[in-house]
């Protein structure tokens, strides 16, 4: 019985608070920045054998530094909106799987990530990081979660020593963001009217930014094209 | 090989803390101490105020980094050594797999070991866990659990002290590691060949070697022609050593990271050799180290992976020339980074240009060794200056009768002296 109210009362609390979030927002006006990255040049997608652990890895595997989908988008760069406050604060998850980091880009806002470990077998989170304390922390089998802070903007390298080809990346952006699909499109939603500055980020091809005008509830677009380096 | 340290990072190796700033104590005690197995030495030569300044001065380049004040590292409270512990440590030991970079036997050649790379990009080497006394931040059991608890900042060797069990497996684990091998080496400076009546078996792995004598034997890097070694892979080779009236038979142990036949580009084919003068004599007069030179000669009794053993004669490193014709034999094994190796011959030389080994003769010796997967080969290799090694002599049945004699004649002195003494009062 008390169990029932205490769930019913913290429904209504969520209730209550996703309602209050909404409205100001959508006091605000905010829009949707669809934002598209293009790459002309060619992917950079190396193979190679694999010769440990190939029950969990398998025999080949890839490295992904430009990776281009269908026409001509640049799958995981990062786009963000530093002007919009109030993302999302969902704690960030990248998982060991397969002997690859999964998301290849994990984008989160400053706080926590997970660090999941699916493989049961040895991984070592390494960071390469310079605003944040760099990590370098076992992860055995045994040690399925990690929770690690991030709390600085930066684009941080993640690797793996045990396995040299595992490469990751966590972009701690504030303001809205995200990475883009396969086809090169991210969405950045809530981005508040008016004047913004929209950046993109890429391991490999660097950054670019570009100011849009943002129209509350309507989607404005916008379009990059990285070139290669 | 391991660069300076680049002071303006901040960044250091070993450190006793739980976050990156080494305690001033820290810094002290390499500047002191320096790091075995680098090219940095000890300074406790200097007074103890000179290296507490040094240390100040050394901080001056990374202000930054040491703004953050130090936090010391709480070990897990202390476990000592018994069998249990060293039963968990194995267990945990394999559970958190060291053997991917450290080797299923601890000695540095995991399957991880070619692909490990530090903080700058430059290729690192594991730590060979059965030479402690290689350990850069010290052999201690303290400093041991110090670096599995929060790594060794700058390179791959993460930090453990969340990623254990439980934290007294810690200490399980040190304390299996400190099991793994010696403190300190306990090198020999005389080769002793035990003299023998049984066949001298080929097999490195023969009952007959684990009972027969060891002798380790330090090895430096080749510097003195180009192209030089300075941080060689092969630091130590113990030598078990053997003879009959007919034979003679070396028992060289090593380790070497990876079993190498080579691609003749950037890897060659791992090999070992032992150096006699050609001809042992009474005279002083050895050879020229290195492989001899134009004047004198040095015969070599030498393996080489893919190519088994064979002799040649050498004029300096860049003349040698095989010796053919000779009865030689041996038998190479290579498990968990290491080679053991059997090398025989006749005893008496047949053909120009080979010693023939006799008893209770000091003879001359020196040893090379390539580790040919470290790109090692020609002058590019670990090396000894001469030694010697000396053929016992074979035992004879005098030793049953001497001691005996004597020991009656004592008696019998005694017993004189007695009486006489006796008979005076």
């Amino acid at each position: 019985m008390r169990k029932g109210l205490t769930i019913g009362t913290a429904v209504a609390l969520v209730t209550g608070a996703a309602m209050w979030f909404a409205t100001t927002v959508g006091a605000q006006g905010g829009g949707t920045v669809e934002v598209e990255v293009k790459y002309n040049g060619a992917p950079q997608v190396e193979k190679l054998k694999v010769n440990k652990d190939t029950e969990k890895c398998g025999t080949e595997t890839t490295i992904e530094k430009v990776v281009v989908g269908g026409n001509k988008g640049l799958a995981n760069a990062v786009a963000s909106a530093p002007g919009a406050k109030g993302a999302s604060k969902a704690k960030a998850v990248i998982d060991q799987h397969g002997c690859k980091f999964v998301p290849h880009v994990v984008v989160m806002q400053p706080g926590e990530i997970e660090i999941k470990n699916s493989d049961d077998i040895l991984h070592n989170i390494h960071t390469y990081s310079t605003a944040n304390p760099s990590i370098n922390k076992a992860q055995p089998k045994f040690k399925k979660v990690m929770t690690e802070k991030l709390e600085k903007p930066e684009f941080v390298k993640v690797t793996c020593d045990v396995h040299s080809w595992m490469l990751g990346w966590v972009a701690v952006v504030p303001g809205v963001a995200a990475a883009t699909d396969t086809n090169g499109v991210a969405k950045l939603e809530n981005v508040p009217a008016g004047k913004q500055k929209i950046e993109v980020w890429h391991e490999t091809l660097g950054k670019q930014e570009k100011e849009v005008d943002v129209k509350a509830g309507s989607v404005t677009k916008v379009s990059f094209e990285m070139k290669g380096k | 090989m391991p660069k300076p340290r680049d002071f303006t990072k901040g960044l250091y190796k070993i450190r006793t803390t739980a976050n990156k700033v080494p305690m001033d104590q820290d810094l002290f005690k390499i500047i002191t101490d320096g790091m075995p197995g680098t090219s940095m030495p000890p300074w406790a030569v200097l007074p103890d105020k000179d290296r507490w300044n040094l240390v100040a001065y050394i901080k001056t380049f990374a202000p930054d980094a040491f703004k953050e004040a130090p936090k010391k590292l709480d070990l897990p409270k202390d476990v000592s050594s018994s069998e249990t512990s060293l039963k968990r440590g194995k267990e945990m030991f394999e559970a958190i797999e060291c053997h991917k970079c450290h080797g299923t036997e601890g000695r540095a050649d995991g399957p991880s070991r070619p692909e490990l790379k530090d903080e700058w990009g430059f290729p690192v080497a594991p730590a060979n866990l059965t030479k402690r006394w290689t350990f850069r931040g010290g052999a201690s059991r303290t400093d041991i659990a110090t670096r599995l608890a929060n790594g060794v900042l700058g390179t791959p060797m993460p930090a453990f002290l969340d990623s254990v069990e439980k934290p007294e497996d810690i200490w399980h684990l040190t304390n299996y590691i400190v099991s793994l091998g010696p403190e300190r080496p306990r090198y020999a400076t005389l080769i002793t060949v035990s003299a023998t009546k049984d066949a001298l078996p080929d097999d490195p792995n023969a009952e007959f070697w684990k009972k027969a004598t060891a002798s380790a034997i330090p090895l430096m890097g080749q510097v003195i022609v180009d192209p030089r070694n300075f941080n060689p892979v092969i630091d130590l080779v113990t030598i078990r050593a053997a003879y009959n009236d007919t034979e003679v038979a070396f028992h060289l142990t090593w380790d070497d990271p990876s079993e190498t036949k080579g691609d003749g580009k950037q890897t060659f084919p791992d090999a070992i050799s032992l150096q006699f003068p050609p001809q042992i004599t009474a005279s002083t007069e050895r050879p020229y180290f290195l492989m001899g030179d134009a004047s004198e000669a040095v015969y070599l009794l030498r393996w080489q992976q893919g190519k088994g053993v064979g002799e040649a004669s050498a004029n300096g490193p860049a003349k040698i020339a095989p010796l053919q014709g000779g009865e030689v034999s041996g038998k190479v094994v290579y498990t968990n980074g290491q080679y053991r190796l059997v090398m025989k011959r006749p005893r008496i030389a047949k053909g120009e240009g080979r010693p023939t080994f006799q008893p209770a003769v000091f003879t001359p010796v020196a040893i090379q060794a390539w580790d040919g997967g470290a790109g090692e080969s020609g002058t590019r290799m670990s090396l000894t200056s001469w030694y010697y090694l000396r053929l016992e002599e074979p035992q004879s049945n005098r030793r049953f009768v001497i001691p005996p004699v004597v020991a009656i004649l004592t008696l019998a002195a005694m017993f004189l002296v007695v009486r006489a003494a006796n008979r005076a009062r």
